[in-house]
């Protein structure tokens, strides 16, 4: 039986939770470890494992591809798996089996496909660090229009200007509003997705009190106001809006 | 070279002022999120209700780190 059949097997008996009677997770551990023709055998099962999750990443978003031909999309696929087979094994003693191993290594090639795909489709686009340029003062002209929704834009536009620095006003418009991906972004400043993030996070966390204390949020929302229109295919989470204006 | 392109400066959409002010609370860095990713898409594939808030708080405020999770849950289903 080999390392991936077992992990399939453990796969039938539940999903969450393997359990600790049958062969463990840690069997792929010790077969790409090993040595000898297990290693080996082990070695092409996890590639083709690499593989799979590739392909499904980049099929996914082909549409963003500057070239989304077949044989386009087969070298990126194949360049993804590898990379995510290196930065696997690279991590393999720190696989503690909370989840399948298959699952496990599925998110190496995902990640590595989706920024692959991503830098791709902005390779040739020159990324730009503005501050925010929107009217300090809301426009009256026309009342009918300047709703709630419009008094909230001018009130968080008020609270970039006042409680946020100058970097983080380029970080929120670059991300939320101009839609550059994370990767994409950190890759171009020299930085990573972490840092970013930590970044955007504590942005808003700034944003949140103002509008809080200023009256247009209340004191312990469950969610933003005006939600964006959720992805109603989306299981993961609610409302993905950071990177998607 | 293309540039970014330009919004429309009159205004912050919606969409935009939702995206500032989505609450990411509680804290979760993109590592912590993908150390745990796998385990939570399981997690949701055993159980569509399971929630781990500081996952789902993650993923609403990271678009990037969701579009993996999204992906990675697709491929355990099947889909």
């Amino acid at each position: 039986m080999t390392a991936v059949s077992r992990d399939e097997q453990r796969s039938n008996t539940s999903v969450s939770s393997p359990p600790s009677d049958v062969p463990g997770p840690m069997d792929w551990v010790a077969a790409l470890t090993g040595g000898g023709p297990e290693q080996a055998s082990a070695l092409r099962e996890l590639h083709a494992l690499m593989l799979r999750a590739a392909a499904h990443q980049v099929w996914r978003m082909r549409p963003a591809l500057p070239d989304p031909s077949p044989s386009a999309v087969d070298v990126i696929v194949n360049q993804a798996a590898d990379e995510a087979m290196t930065a696997l094994l690279a991590k393999l003693h720190t696989f503690e089996g909370r989840s399948r191993f298959t699952t496990w290594a599925f998110k190496f090639a995902i990640l590595q496909a989706a920024t692959e795909v991503r830098r791709l489709q902005w390779q040739h686009r020159e990324v730009e660090l503005r501050d925010l340029d929107v009217p300090s003062a809301p426009r009256h002209e026309d009342p009918e229009l300047y709703a709630e929704g419009n008094d909230l834009a001018a009130a968080v536009a008020a609270a970039m200007r006042g409680v946020l620095t100058p970097y983080q006003r380029r970080i929120a418009i670059a991300l939320l509003v101009d839609g550059i991906p994370i990767d994409v972004l950190a890759d171009r400043l020299g930085t990573n997705r972490g840092a970013l993030y930590k970044t955007l996070h504590d942005l808003r966390v700034r944003l949140r009190t103002e509008l809080t204390t200023n009256g247009y949020l209340p004191v312990h929302p469950a969610n933003p106001p005006n939600p964006a229109p959720s992805d109603a295919s989306s299981r993961i989470s609610p409302t993905p809006t950071a990177g998607t204006p | 070279m293309s540039t970014t392109p330009r919004p429309d400066s009159a205004a912050l959409t919606p969409r935009n002022v939702s995206a500032l002010l989505q609450d990411t609370t509680p804290w979760l860095s993109c590592d912590e999120c993908f150390d745990r990713v796998d385990s939570y898409a399981e997690a949701l594939v055993h159980d569509p209700t399971y929630r781990d808030e500081a996952m789902a708080a993650h993923l609403r405020g990271c678009a990037a780190c969701d579009e993996e999770a999204e992906s990675l849950l697709r491929l355990l289903d099947g889909r």
